[in-house]
């Protein structure tokens, strides 16, 4: 078992993360409070999406630019929904989502039809879905949230467990299941680590590329409406700051930027690795004016143990 | 530069000439990007169209808070017709050229809700004082906690926003008059996502070790307001900005003691009427009595009332009475009319 671990691709990711938190707690013990936990464990449920969203683009070698608008506009599209239409939650949520898939769905279609670059196709319609949802808010945010979707962000449901927390460990272990036992996660892989071979294999890259990109947009859309439950309100700045995080927690797990390897434990503990810090710099009172400096130090930092580890692993491979 | 000088006189004559000798004022509000912060600018622009018979009045925002597309944006908006600007500028220096290209095609610009950097050809700045509004805040909530040995975090806004340096000084100086420590300064979380993650974290870890808040940006009031609500610990006074109604909520219930204002709507409203003034004819007095700014010389100070739980169910009243105020003084202080 603890042969099986150390020889995992999250390993390292969860060892730096329990160390991370041991290290935190021993020098605040605030940090391992009910409260604190259920704030981390808030963060950690929408930020894993986030992450997820990405890394299911990176799996295929490819990167999207719009997980932020795109979560950002099925957010508001939710918000919008119940307070403009007085439509019930599930209905205006379902909607959102579907908003969600159908951005990606675009983005994957016009990648796969154009030829041309994730990179610059989600560059273009990040700039559409933030559009759409300013000429929907008129950048004021929604604030008619109904009380249901309310609690349904903020409560929790047992201890320091959020209800939040539910859907996005839902989703993970659907997410692992994906890429580990069914045949089309193994097609994003396959296209991610040599799209030719792929080719030539029998899977139709262009399809595989839809396919991923529709889930990265459902995913963003999840983070999106999660999101508007735990703010309260429909906010159109949300998806604004998602690039950094959605990149950061998937390398932090050991993604291959070229395509072809991720991990969604790994991810997801790059996730808690990242929301750990975020968090420590706030705990230890660190001054504002350097809060970047060190966020970017530690998450290099992170990266390295991650890159050096896995370095060993294949020198003793070739021994 | 130049290009964009030629290209903006030429589109401005061209107005002129298209609309007579007299022009008709065509009013355009512009913050420096999408912010909630601005939602009273549409409804201000379009009072200020019907109350002072303007040709148009219009809020137009930038994509994203960037100043290439608030500068942009202003080009565009010189060749659609537009000849007076009230603008929320996207930079304190950066601004500054493109706001002076706009003074040279004769169109009156007005500084609205944060100032530009001294020496500009903009007309004016109209604006709370950020360092005072933050320095006031401070001392309500300092009153609120009561005497003794208090600690206090402060929660703002984006670092590279010119006010939010005046903001912290002013907090600092409230504190250092009163002996109240400032334990924590967490910036830099204008945004949903950063504020909700830091605050929550900071009041999780620490709120048991301060006795009072003060916030001086417009999200990070909104999520500190929830964040007490759902702490339901109303031992920690809190002293918010701004008028979301998640904060309003918050002081009816108990768990804001109070917020300072701003009027954005009234900052709006006034600055659409000295546009259309200067416009037609009218000057800025010689002897105007502007106020000293940080930023600049020709300073007027729309206020900053603060709103409890005695005045938060009038707060519109108040709106209302500090706009009347300020247009009075505009017109009869700092505007000469022949």
């Amino acid at each position: 078992m603890a042969r099986l671990i150390s020889q995992s691709d999250w390993a390292t990711p969860m060892i730096v993360a329990v160390s991370l938190g041991v290290l935190i707690s021993l020098f605040n013990p605030a940090f391992l409070s009910t409260f604190n936990i259920q704030v981390l464990l808030e963060a950690v449920s929408i930020n894993v999406l986030i992450a997820l969203s990405q890394m299911v683009i990176i799996a295929i070698g490819q990167m999207n630019l719009s997980v932020g608008a795109l979560g950002g506009l099925a957010a508001v599209i939710f918000a919008g929904l119940m307070e403009v239409f007085g439509l019930p939650p599930i209905v205006a949520g379902a909607l959102a989502l579907g908003v969600g898939l159908a951005g990606g769905f675009l983005n994957g279609l016009l990648i796969g039809l154009t030829g041309i670059s994730a990179f610059v196709i989600t560059l273009a319609t990040l700039s559409i879905f933030k559009g759409l949802n300013l000429a929907i808010t008129q950048a004021q945010p929604f604030y008619e949230i109904p009380d249901a979707v309310k609690h349904f962000g903020n409560a929790t449901l047992f201890g320091p467990f959020p209800i939040i927390f539910v859907p996005a460990a839902l989703i993970v272990v659907l997410l692992v299941v994906f890429f580990n036992r069914l045949p089309v996660g193994r097609w994003l892989l396959a296209v991610g680590g040599n799209a030719h071979s792929a080719e030539l294999s029998g899977i139709s890259t262009a399809k595989t590329v839809v396919i991923a990109h529709a889930i990265s947009g459902f995913l963003a859309a999840c983070a999106g409406v999660l999101l508007v439950a735990r703010l309260q309100l429909g906010q159109p700045t949300i998806g604004d700051d998602w690039l950094i995080m959605s990149f950061a927690a998937p390398i932090i797990g050991g993604a291959i930027l070229a395509g072809g390897h991720v991990s969604t434990v790994a991810t997801v503990f790059g996730v808690l690795i990242v929301a750990q810090i975020t968090q420590a710099l706030v705990l230890f009172h660190i001054d504002p004016f350097f809060v970047q400096v060190v966020l970017g130090l530690m998450i290099l930092a992170a990266v390295s143990v991650n890159q050096w580890r896995e370095l060993r692993m294949q020198r003793a491979g070739q021994e | 530069m130049k290009r964009i000088t030629t290209l903006l006189t030429g589109a401005a004559t061209l107005t002129v000439v298209a609309l007579g000798a007299q022009a008709e004022t065509k009013v355009a509000h512009v913050p420096g990007g999408p912010h909630p912060f601005f939602a009273d600018w549409e409804p201000a622009s379009i009072a200020a169209k019907e109350d002072f018979n303007l040709g148009a009045a219009d809020y137009k925002f930038p994509q994203k808070w960037e100043l290439n597309l608030q500068n942009d944006l202003l080009e565009s908006l010189v060749t659609q017709g537009y000849n007076a600007f009230a603008i929320h500028p996207g930079d304190p220096v950066g601004s500054v050229p493109t706001l002076n290209e706009l003074v040279g095609t004769g169109a009156p610009v007005i500084a609205v809700s944060a100032c530009v950097n001294d020496p500009s050809d903009v007309s004016f700045c109209l604006a709370s004082d950020a360092g005072a509004s933050a320095y006031t805040g401070t001392k309500h909530l300092i009153e609120a906690m009561g005497p003794g040995t208090r600690k206090i975090a402060h929660f703002t806004g984006w670092l590279v926003e010119p006010n939010t340096q005046l903001r912290i000084d002013g907090v600092a100086k409230a504190a250092a008059e009163a002996g109240v420590e400032i334990v924590q300064v967490i910036a830099d979380i204008d945004a949903p996502e950063p504020a909700e993650e830091k605050i929550g974290a900071y009041l999780a870890a620490h709120g048991s070790e301060i006795d009072g808040v003060i916030t001086t940006a417009w999200v990070p009031a909104v999520v500190a307001s929830n964040a007490m609500r759902r702490i339901g610990d109303k031992r920690i006074k809190m002293v918010a900005i701004d008028h979301d109604e998640v904060v309003m909520n918050a002081i009816r219930d108990g768990f804001v003691v109070g917020s300072m204002l701003q009027n954005p709507y009234g900052q709006a409203y006034v600055a659409a009427f000295a546009a259309d003034k200067l416009l037609n004819g009218c000057e800025v007095s010689a002897d105007a009595p502007f106020t000293s700014h940080p930023l600049t010389e020709r300073f007027i100070d729309s206020g900053a009332p603060y709103v409890d739980a005695s005045n938060v169910d009038t707060r519109a009243d108040v709106d209302r009475a500090m706009t009347e105020e300020l247009i009075r003084k505009v017109e009869a202080d700092f505007l000469s009319c022949n």
